[in-house]
């Protein structure tokens, strides 16, 4: 990550219109945008174009970013419109699984027997529990196993309090542990 | 304590932000439920964890760098056909409003008889040129090269 003061001077530039500064933008944050959105959406083949669009986003709104937010919470947040716009999309509209059927679902008590699992199926199944959930706790889950995105960033991208950004991550994962009740056994 | 307190607690201890101390750890120690449970959300986490992290293809810089200035050339192209537009448009409500000036003062018939006295002159004019129009045809095309040989000199500087 930046440096407070790279940040700014970096952000200073791209508002003069200088486009070397936006490529060092974009370089600088492209793995972390790439990574967000490819664990977020479920059609992994528009990842790359809606990463593309984050940044064009983040280009037509430097002249108003203010700086009062760090730029990279400004970009969580515009990451996290552009995956739930995506998923708005009719085409894209899947089935997922709401997390407040969590509290009123049947909780779960599973087994302690057979540790053994296997790796690459508990892999793929995971990728398919977690596109099953909204859009926004796929990137609350997407994010936190990042290296280098904090909690208190994502909240503040989010517009949600740290504790409902970490309430909302477990109900996530107590979702994903009842779809992976098998391979978690 | 109750299944339901400590299965609540489960997600937070197996990510590390909660170590179980007391009454969660004895509860967690004795009961087989709650145990599994805390099991499943550590292989969960470990999971998770596990996650490949995608990176952005290559020339993905190069690519949106591309894109940025295909778009912005497009909104200059669009403004400079739309300044182009409201120019042409000025230019016809000024000559219209000319117009509408001068029919209102009685100067277009004023300037009727002015253009037949104009014509006729032209014509006059023109018969008499008549004769000497290759000449004037020959001077005009040697000028023309010569000013393209002065253009394609100056280019080539």
């Amino acid at each position: 990550m930046f440096d407070p003061v790279h940040e700014r001077e970096l952000v200073e530039r791209c508002r003069r219109g200088d486009e070397g500064a936006f490529e060092e933008l974009v370089d600088r944050y492209k793995d972390l945008v790439f990574a967000l959105i490819a664990r977020t959406v479920q059609d992994k083949s528009r990842a790359e174009d809606l990463a593309q669009d984050v940044f064009l986003r983040i280009h037509r709104g430097l002249p108003y970013f203010r700086g009062e937010a760090r730029l990279s919470t400004w970009i969580y947040r515009i990451v996290a419109n552009v995956c739930v716009q995506n998923q708005a999309r009719p085409a894209l509209a899947t089935t997922t699984v709401s997390l407040d059927d969590e509290r009123t679902g049947e909780r779960h008590t599973p087994s302690a027997v057979d540790r053994g699992f296997r790796d690459f199926e508990l892999r793929d199944r995971l990728e398919k529990a977690v596109a099953r959930l909204p859009a926004n706790a796929r990137l609350l889950v997407a994010a936190h196993y990042l290296d280098g995105v904090r909690y208190e960033e994502l909240a503040e991208a989010l517009g949600l309090p740290l504790g409902t950004v970490k309430t909302q991550l477990y109900r996530a994962k107590q979702q994903l542990r009842r779809l992976l009740e098998t391979e978690l056994k | 304590m109750f299944c339901d307190e400590a299965l609540d607690l489960v997600e937070s201890i197996a990510d590390g932000e909660l170590t179980p101390e007391g009454r969660v750890a004895a509860h967690l120690a004795t009961c087989p439920n709650c145990a599994a449970a805390l099991d499943s959300a550590r292989r969960l986490e470990q999971a998770l964890r596990a996650r490949p992290v995608p990176r952005a293809p290559a020339r993905f810089t190069a690519r949106t760098m591309t894109i940025l200035r295909r778009r912005r050339w497009r909104s200059e192209q669009f403004l400079d056909v739309g300044f182009n537009l409201a120019l042409g448009v000025v230019a016809l409500a000024v000559v219209g409003g000319v117009v509408v000036l001068l029919n209102r003062a009685g100067v277009t018939s004023i300037g009727n008889g002015a253009m037949d006295v104009m014509s006729g002159g032209v014509m006059r004019l023109a018969r008499r040129a008549a004769p000497a129009v290759p000449v004037y045809a020959g001077a005009t095309a040697l000028l023309a090269a010569a000013l393209g040989i002065w253009w394609w000199a100056e280019k080539e500087i």
